[in-house]
């Protein structure tokens, strides 16, 4: 079975992962500019990933896949609750809060792993058999000039 | 049809199922602390010593084995997506029958008895034939990672043989003739540690090394025949003795040790090149803990002190590995509960602490600055065991052994105590 949707996606998660570790990383330097600008570019690029799904792989899987739409609800709600500890990271870069900011990381690093092999393991692979004709316009939604 | 049962919330225990396993472990290591300070001369000195076999089962089933099921009541929802059914009232029995028995045959290996042994025997042997049954149940539904299923499978299979193995023993002890006794406890020691243990290493680690401080994965060769290496090992080690060859079964262990040296190798090659750039004190336990299992493979080739081979991959690898793993587990699964009952109960106004805040990173490193020392001591005491100077150091080893799972218990203590404070609010 193709497995476009599944490569893209996971691609993206892994291209997330990089982003969070050049983030702790850049906690090490003390540049609080630096820093910022490291949360920011994976703040953005977690959402946008969120948005792909949110607003086009899962309506699109839902409506043809009724079975998904459990899974899918679960799905969202996890991107709720990453959502929230990226907004802790924000305010955290705010306040300068060091600490805080490796404490949040590390609480979304593992939530996000758990969350990203269920989505990689279980939601794509049914993606790519219920959407075989869009799956390469919607692989190029969430693909990454990187 | 496409198993969607690993997506359900509710598919995770509570969170007292793995925390009592959790809980109750380092006070096996305490027991094992106060049997090194007083018997420590006669368990360094010979492991056929009472006092050794006693040591040996109070950290493999009172420490290892009780970590090890409470995480893969946990874990088995999550890494394959298969329920264990029951989990709740199986947990709790289960885990009754393992402190149960573990006390039970500990005292029948230090003090003999017949009452002791077969009560010790016994309890084991429901207990864990509940979890296999429980645990097989899960994995035969489970799909997900299929290395990971295979070497867990296989994995339940090694905790089988050492069960029936452990049985055959004790009847031994209470007067059943068995020819060949050594040979026969050389094999039980070979599935718990390389059949049972290792391949649970082997399994886990597939996920959690690359997920932890996102690596590369795993080669496909080493993950595609690692097990099933492990495993014809251990079966001809088996065939062996059961035809009497004593001598040659020693070398059905050589695939499973040199399996599980290149898979250490690999591991610590895999976090070197690790995205995730933070030397936490998990990362610090797993190096400890890998490079304890390559010089235990190393002094077994060479003919070695079975007793140093013992400290290092009792202590180094299961005391070591499972406490790294607690100090991520316990806080992530306190952070995750009380996510849940947060957003059911919607009240936001109550602030979560992030995971460091529920085990702070700097007393566990503590922790594993005592479980070093400890395994330092203990394994220069077991190279040279009759020096004047050893048996000083034996006593500073477990007292630093008994530091560490002091240490251990009073942040886990502080991590549920956190959490419960927090759900109060909830």
């Amino acid at each position: 079975m193709a497995s476009i949707i599944t490569d893209a996606f996971t691609h993206d998660h892994h291209a997330c992962d990089h982003l969070l570790a050049a983030a702790e990383k850049s906690l090490s330097s003390g540049d609080w500019e630096v820093i910022a600008q490291a949360s920011e570019a994976l703040i953005s690029a977690v959402n946008h990933h969120f948005d792909v799904e949110e607003q086009t792989l899962f309506p699109r899987l839902a409506s043809i896949y009724r079975v998904a739409s459990n899974p899918i609800e679960v799905m969202c709600s996890e991107h709720a609750q990453m959502r929230a500890l990226l907004g802790d990271l924000g305010e955290a870069v705010a306040q300068r809060d060091r600490d805080t900011c490796q404490g949040v990381l590390e609480t979304f690093h593992f939530l996000t792993q758990q969350h990203n092999s269920k989505e990689e393991i279980v939601l794509y692979p049914m993606a790519d058999g219920a959407l075989r004709d869009q799956a390469t316009e919607i692989a190029g939604l969430v693909a990454r000039e990187s | 049809m496409l198993n969607t049962a690993g997506l359900s919330l509710d598919q995770a225990p509570p969170i007292r199922v793995p925390f009592a396993f959790f809980l109750a472990a380092p006070f096996f290591v305490l027991l094992a602390g106060v049997l090194l300070l007083w018997q420590g001369e006669a368990v360094l000195l010979t492991r056929w010593s009472p006092s050794a076999l006693a040591l040996t089962h109070l950290i493999a089933l009172g420490f290892l084995t009780q970590v090890m099921l409470g995480a893969l009541f946990q874990m088995l929802p999550v890494l394959i997506g298969a329920r264990v059914p029951g989990a709740t009232w199986i947990a709790s029995l289960v885990q009754g029958c393992l402190i149960l028995g573990t006390l039970a045959l500990v005292a029948g290996l230090q003090w003999g008895g017949t009452v002791r042994l077969s009560l010790g025997a016994g309890a084991l042997a429901l207990g864990l034939t509940l979890f296999m049954g429980a645990a097989g149940v899960a994995l035969a539904r489970g799909r997900g990672a299929p290395r990971t299923l295979q070497a867990m499978r296989l994995a339940l299979f090694g905790l089988l043989m050492t069960l029936l193995l452990g049985v055959l023993l004790v009847a031994g002890l209470l007067g059943v003739p068995i020819g060949g006794l050594t040979a026969w406890v050389d094999l039980h020691l070979g599935w718990a540690l390389l059949g049972w243990v290792g391949m649970l290493i082997l399994g886990v680690g597939y996920q959690v090394v690359p997920m932890f401080h996102v690596t590369p994965a795993y080669p496909a060769w080493l993950a595609r025949s690692a097990a099933w290496l492990i495993l014809s090992g251990l079966l001809i080690a088996t065939a062996f003795t059961l035809m009497g060859w004593s001598g040659a079964a020693v070398w059905g262990f050589g695939p499973a040790v040199g399996v599980l040296a290149v898979f250490a190798v690999v591991t610590l090659d895999r976090q070197r090149r690790r995205v995730r750039p933070r030397i936490d004190v998990t990362l610090l336990h797993w190096w400890s803990a890998m490079l304890s299992a390559l010089l235990a493979a190393l002094v077994w080739l060479f003919g070695g002190r079975p007793e140093l081979i013992g400290v290092l991959v009792l202590i180094g690898v299961g005391l070591g590995l499972p406490s790294g793993m607690l100090f991520k587990i316990m806080p992530f699964l306190s952070w995750f509960h009380l996510q849940h009952r947060q957003v059911a109960a919607r009240r936001f106004d109550v602030r979560l602490p992030h995971m460091q805040a529920f085990i702070p990173e700097r007393s566990a490193r503590v922790q594993f600055g005592l479980h070093l020392g400890a395994l330092s001591a203990l394994t220069s005491a077991a190279i040279w065991p009759d020096k004047t100077w050893s048996a000083g150091l034996m006593a500073l080893g477990a007292l630093m052994l008994m530091g560490a799972a002091a240490l251990l218990s009073r942040l886990q203590f502080d991590c549920y105590g956190r959490y419960l404070e927090i759900g109060r609010r909830l």
